[in-house]
C-alpha cells in the first residue's frame, strides 16, 4: 500500500489581480520522484512556495503525511519534515561549507559537535571532498553551491525534499552527477523528491511521474513519455517537441 | 547545554581569558593608581563591555541596533534611583535593572521582529527608541541630576571613595562578557544567528524560527547592558537624562562595526583603542572643537565601510590565515 | 479646554503649508531610496548643510534666500554625484548593515563639521523678502510660509511630471522597478544612480533655501528634517511623488494640530512615537504601490 506523503488540494494563490495558481490539486506518493514542469509563468515556483510556507494560499489546502500544514510558517514546515533547495542560490557567504550544513543539522541535533559529525557524513554522501569542507560560501563553484544547498537541506532530515530548478546553469556532466546524487537520496535515504525544473532532459530522465502546469493550472499528469506526447503540453510550450 | 559550557572552558579559551584578566588587572599599577586615569580606564572597559554586548545583536545576529544606551540607561536608572531614594543595594538593583532592560527589549523587540522589521527600519526604530526613552525620563525628572549617596568604602552599596573597586568589577564583567561571546559563537544559538545574519529566508527554510532567535540575541544584549548600567551610574555618581545618550549608542555600533562584525578580538581591540583615542582627544582638543571625536568616528566608519567592511577583525583574520595556511579560524 | 476655531483653522493651514515643504524635503530621500534601495541616514543633514550654504551665499551676495538656489542647487547636484562616486557606489553590493552604517558615518561627518565651523550658534539670513504676516480675519499666517508651500507644491508637481512624462523619468522608474531588466534594455545603471543621487541632494538645497526664508540654520536641524523625511518615506512607501505628497500633508497636519492642541514641547516626542507606530504598522508604507 503506497502512502500519500503530500496532498495538494485546490490551491489558489493570487497576487493582486493576477492568479498565479488556479485551483491546482495533486498527490505525491511516498518515495517517488515527481517532476513539476511548465513554461515560464506557469506558477510552479508559486505553488512551490505555497507548499513550503513562503506564501499563504488564498484557497485550498496542503496535507503532509495526513496533517494539514496550510499556511504554516517555513520554519515549522521544515520541522515537520519538508526541506527545499533554492532556484537562485542562497549561500551563506561568510560561513564554511561544513558549518553551513551543521546549521541544517542543528534542527535535529541540539549538540553542535554531534550536528557537525552529521554534517560531515552528509557532505561525504553528497560527494564533496574533505579538503573543501572549510571553504567559505563565497569561495565555491556553482555545482558545489547546489550540492551544499542540497546537503544542508538533507541535514534537516526531511521526508520530502523539494528542488527548485536545481539543474539551472549546470554543465551536462554536472547534471549527471546531480542526477546520480538525487537518485541515491531517494534510494538510500528513502526521501520523496519533487523536482521543479526547466531543463527538460534532466527532469524527464530522473522523474517517474510528471505534472505539467500552464498559466496557473495543471494541464497534464503522467509518465514522462505520456506527458511528452500530450498535445496540450506541446501546445503550451509553443510547439516545441519535448525530448 | 552543560556540554557546551564545559567545552567553552577548554584550555585555549581559559588561557585567552586569563591573559585579558591579567593585562587589565595590572593596568592600574601601570597607571600609578592615579584617580583620573583609573576613571578613564574604567570608562574604556565599560565601552568594551557595551561593544561586546552589542556584538551579539549586531555582529552575530546582524541587526543594526542603535538603542544601547536605552538599555544601559534603564538599568542605571533603576539601580541608581533605588539606591538614592530607598537605599536599596545595587546587588538587588542591578539584576532588577537587567530585568527591566530585558522587559523593554521584549516589549519593543517582539512586535518589531514579528512585523519583520529589519535593516534600515530597525536602525531608525532603535535610534528613535533611545530618544523616546530619554524624553520620557526628561518629562519625569527634567534636567535634575540625582546624586547617589557617598560612602567611603561600601561593597554593599557599591559606593567607594576611589574608582579601583568599580574598575575591577568592570574587568570581571568584561571577562564574563568575553566568555559569553565565545560560548554563544560555538553554540546552536551562535550558528543560528550566523545563518540569520547571512540570509533569513534560507535560515527559515532550515527550521530556524528567525524571530525567536533574534529576540534571544536582543534579550541577552539588553540584559548585559541593563546590569552594567548599575555600575555605570555608580561610576558617574549621578542619575540623569544624559545617560540615555543617543550618540553613545551610535558610537557603540560604530565600534562594533570597525572591530569587525562578530570578531571578538576585533571588537575588544577597537573598543580599547578608539575609546582611548577619544578620551585623549577630548582631553586635549575637546573644549575648542566640540564633536571632533564624533567627526572622527564618522570618518572612520565611512572608511571602514567602503574600504574594509570586515573591519579590524577581518584584518586579524587575514593575518591568522596566512599563518595557519588557510583554515577557517 | 476651550479651543478657538480660528486657532484650529490657522493650525490646519500651517500644517498644510508645512506638510508641502516636508514633502519636498522628503522627496530627495524617496527618490534615492526608491531607485537605489540606499538608505541615506544623512539626508536630514544634507538639508542642514543646504541651510548653511544658503546662509553663506545669501550673506555674501546680499540676496533673498530663494535666489541662492541658482548657485546652491548646481553645487549640491555636483556634490551629490561626488559623494555617490566616492562613498555610495563602492558599497552598493555590501550588506545592508554596512550601507546604513556608512550613511550614519556621513551624518556624523556633516553634522560635526558644521558644529566645528559654526559652533552651536544658529545663523539667519540678513533679510527675506516675504517675511510679512498676512491677516485674514482672525487668522495670521506668515507670507514666507505660504510662498514656501506654494513653491514646494510646484516643484513636487514638476518632479511628478518629469518622472512620468519624460524619457528620463521613465528610465529612472524602470531602474527603480527592475534593475536587471533595465540593464538588459541598455540603460546605464551607474549613470542613472549617479544622476538620481545628485538630484536627490540638489532637492535638499532647494528645500533648504525655502526653509531659510522663515527659519535659521543650526547644526541640529538635520535630526528633525531627517526624521520627518523618514516618517514620510515610511508612510508614503514607494507611491511615487503622490505618495510623498499625501504623507507630507498628513504629517504636517498631525504635527501642527498636535502642537496646538496638546503641547508645543511634545513635538519631537510626538513625531518619534508616530514614527515608531508607522514602522510597526505598515513597514511598506501606507500608499505602497504593491
Amino acid at each position: 500500500m503506497v502512502n500519500r506523503i503530500l496532498s495538494v488540494r485546490n490551491i489558489v494563490k493570487r497576487f493582486g489581480g493576477l492568479i498565479a495558481v488556479n485551483d491546482v490539486s495533486f498527490d505525491v506518493s511516498e518515495k517517488e520522484i515527481l517532476g513539476l514542469i511548465g513554461p515560464n509563468g506557469a506558477g510552479k515556483t508559486t505553488l512551490f512556495n505555497c507548499i513550503t510556507g513562503v506564501y499563504k494560499p488564498e484557497r485550498g489546502k496542503v496535507f503532509f503525511m495526513g496533517e494539514d500544514i496550510t499556511g504554516l510558517p517555513p520554519h515549522k514546515i521544515a520541522k515537520k519534515g519538508i526541506a527545499r533547495t533554492w532556484q537562485k542560490i542562497r549561500p551563506f557567504r561568510k560561513i564554511s561549507i561544513v558549518d553551513t550544513v551543521t546549521i541544517g543539522a542543528l534542527l535535529r541535533y541540539g549538540d553542535v559537535d554531534r550536528a557537525r559529525e552529521e554534517a560531515e557524513s552528509i557532505l561525504e554522501f553528497i560527494g564533496i571532498p574533505k579538503d573543501r569542507f572549510h571553504k567559505l560560501g563565497s569561495e565555491i563553484t556553482l555545482i558545489e553551491h547546489k550540492l551544499v544547498d542540497l546537503a544542508r537541506a538533507l541535514a534537516t532530515k526531511p521526508k520530502l525534499l523539494l528542488l527548485d530548478e536545481v539543474a539551472a546553469g549546470l554543465r551536462p556532466h554536472e547534471m549527471l552527477r546531480l542526477a546520480k546524487v538525487l537518485t541515491r537520496i531517494r534510494d538510500e535515504l528513502g526521501i520523496t523528491l519533487i523536482v521543479v525544473e526547466h531543463v527538460m532532459r534532466f527532469v524527464m530522465n530522473i522523474s517517474e511521474r510528471i505534472i505539467v502546469m500552464h498559466e496557473g493550472r495543471k494541464i497534464s499528469e503522467g509518465r514522462p513519455e505520456e506527458v511528452a506526447n500530450d498535445p496540450k503540453v506541446i501546445e503550451a510550450y509553443l510547439g516545441t517537441k519535448l525530448i | 547545554m552543560v556540554l557546551v559550557r564545559v567545552k567553552a572552558l577548554d584550555r585555549k579559551t581559559i588561557t585567552q581569558l586569563l591573559v585579558v584578566l591579567i593585562i587589565f588587572s595590572l593596568l592600574p599599577f601601570v597607571l600609578g593608581f592615579n584617580t583620573y586615569y583609573i576613571y578613564l580606564a574604567a570608562q574604556v572597559v565599560l565601552t568594551a563591555i557595551m561593544a561586546l554586548a552589542w556584538n551579539i545583536i549586531g555582529g552575530y545576529a546582524g541587526q543594526l541596533d542603535l538603542a544601547a544606551t536605552a538599555y544601559l540607561g534603564i538599568g542605571g536608572a533603576i539601580s541608581g534611583l533605588l539606591l538614592a531614594f530607598y537605599k536599596i543595594t545595587p546587588w538587588i538593583g542591578m539584576p532588577l535593572g537587567a530585568l527591566a532592560a530585558i522587559g523593554l527589549a521584549v516589549m519593543v523587540g517582539y512586535p518589531t521582529f514579528r512585523f519583520g522589521i529589519k535593516e534600515v527600519w530597525y536602525a531608525l526604530l532603535t535610534a528613535s527608541l533611545v530618544v523616546i526613552i530619554q524624553r520620557i525620563f526628561w518629562l519625569i525628572y527634567g534636567s535634575t541630576e540625582i546624586y547617589l549617596p557617598y560612602f567611603e568604602w561600601s561593597w554593599y552599596y557599591l559606593r567607594f571613595g576611589r574608582y579601583e573597586p568599580l574598575y575591577y568589577m568592570l574587568v570581571v564583567m568584561l571577562v564574563f562578557v568575553l566568555w559569553l561571546n565565545i560560548v554563544i559563537k560555538r553554540s546552536k544559538l551562535g550558528y543560528y544567528l550566523a545563518a540569520i545574519r547571512e540570509d533569513e529566508l534560507a535560515a527559515e527554510a532550515l527550521g530556524i524560527d528567525v524571530r525567536r532567535y533574534k529576540l534571544y540575541a536582543l534579550m541577552i544584549y539588553a540584559g548585559i547592558l541593563g546590569f552594567v548600567g548599575g555600575i555605570y551610574v555608580s561610576l558617574t555618581s549621578i542619575v540623569t537624562y544624559r545617560m540615555f545618550n543617543p550618540w553613545l549608542a551610535i558610537v557603540i555600533a560604530v565600534i562594533g562595526l570597525v572591530g569587525g562584525l562578530g570578531s571578538i578580538t576585533g571588537v575588544l581591540t577597537a573598543a580599547v583603542i578608539l575609546r582611548s583615542i577619544e578620551e585623549y582627544l577630548r582631553g586635549t582638543l575637546g573644549a575648542t572643537i566640540p564633536g571632533l571625536y564624533l567627526l572622527i568616528y564618522g570618518l572612520l566608519i565611512v572608511l571602514v565601510g567602503v574600504l574594509k567592511p570586515e573591519g579590524l577583525g577581518g584584518l586579524i583574520e587575514s593575518i591568522r590565515r596566512r599563518f595557519r595556511g588557510g583554515s577557517y579560524g | 479646554m476651550v479651543v478657538e476655531p480660528a486657532l484650529v483653522v490657522e493650525s490646519l493651514i500651517n500644517g498644510v503649508l508645512n506638510g508641502l515643504l516636508y514633502a519636498l524635503v522628503a522627496l530627495g530621500l524617496a527618490l534615492i531610496f526608491g531607485v537605489m534601495d540606499i538608505i541615506n541616514f544623512a539626508h536630514g543633514d544634507f538639508v542642514m548643510l543646504g541651510t548653511y550654504f544658503t546662509y553663506i551665499v545669501a550673506t555674501a551676495l546680499l540676496v533673498d534666500p530663494t535666489l541662492t538656489v541658482f548657485i546652491t542647487v548646481p553645487l549640491f547636484f555636483l556634490l551629490g554625484i561626488a559623494i555617490y562616486r566616492a562613498v555610495i557606489q563602492p558599497i552598493l553590493g555590501s550588506e545592508p548593515l554596512i550601507q546604513i552604517a556608512v550613511t550614519v558615518g556621513l551624518l556624523m561627518i556633516l553634522r560635526n563639521t558644521a558644529l566645528a565651523i559654526f559652533h552651536a550658534e544658529p545663523r539667519g539670513v540678513p533679510f527675506t523678502v516675504f517675511n510679512i504676516p498676512l491677516h485674514i480675519g482672525p487668522i495670521t499666517i506668515v507670507l514666507s510660509r505660504v510662498v514656501a508651500g506654494v513653491i514646494s507644491l510646484a516643484l513636487l508637481f514638476t518632479m511628478h511630471l518629469l518622472l512620468t512624462r519624460t524619457t528620463w523619468g521613465i528610465t529612472v522608474r524602470a531602474t527603480a522597478d527592475d534593475r536587471e531588466a533595465a540593464q538588459l534594455m541598455g540603460i546605464n545603471i551607474r549613470k542613472v544612480y549617479a544622476v538620481t543621487f545628485g538630484l536627490g541632494i540638489a532637492l535638499t538645497a532647494i528645500a533648504a533655501s525655502l526653509i531659510m526664508t522663515f527659519s535659521r540654520a543650526d547644526p541640529y536641524v538635520g535630526l528633525l528634517y531627517g526624521l520627518l523625511s523618514w516618517v514620510i518615506v515610511a508612510m508614503g512607501g514607494l507611491g511615487g511623488v503622490i505618495g510623498v505628497l499625501y504623507s507630507g500633508l498628513i504629517l504636517g497636519i498631525i504635527e501642527s494640530l498636535g502642537m496646538t492642541l496638546i503641547s508645543a514641547g511634545a513635538r519631537e516626542l510626538f513625531l518619534y512615537l508616530t514614527f515608531l507606530i508607522i514602522i510597526w504598522l505598515r513597514p511598506r508604507g501606507l500608499f505602497a504601490r504593491r
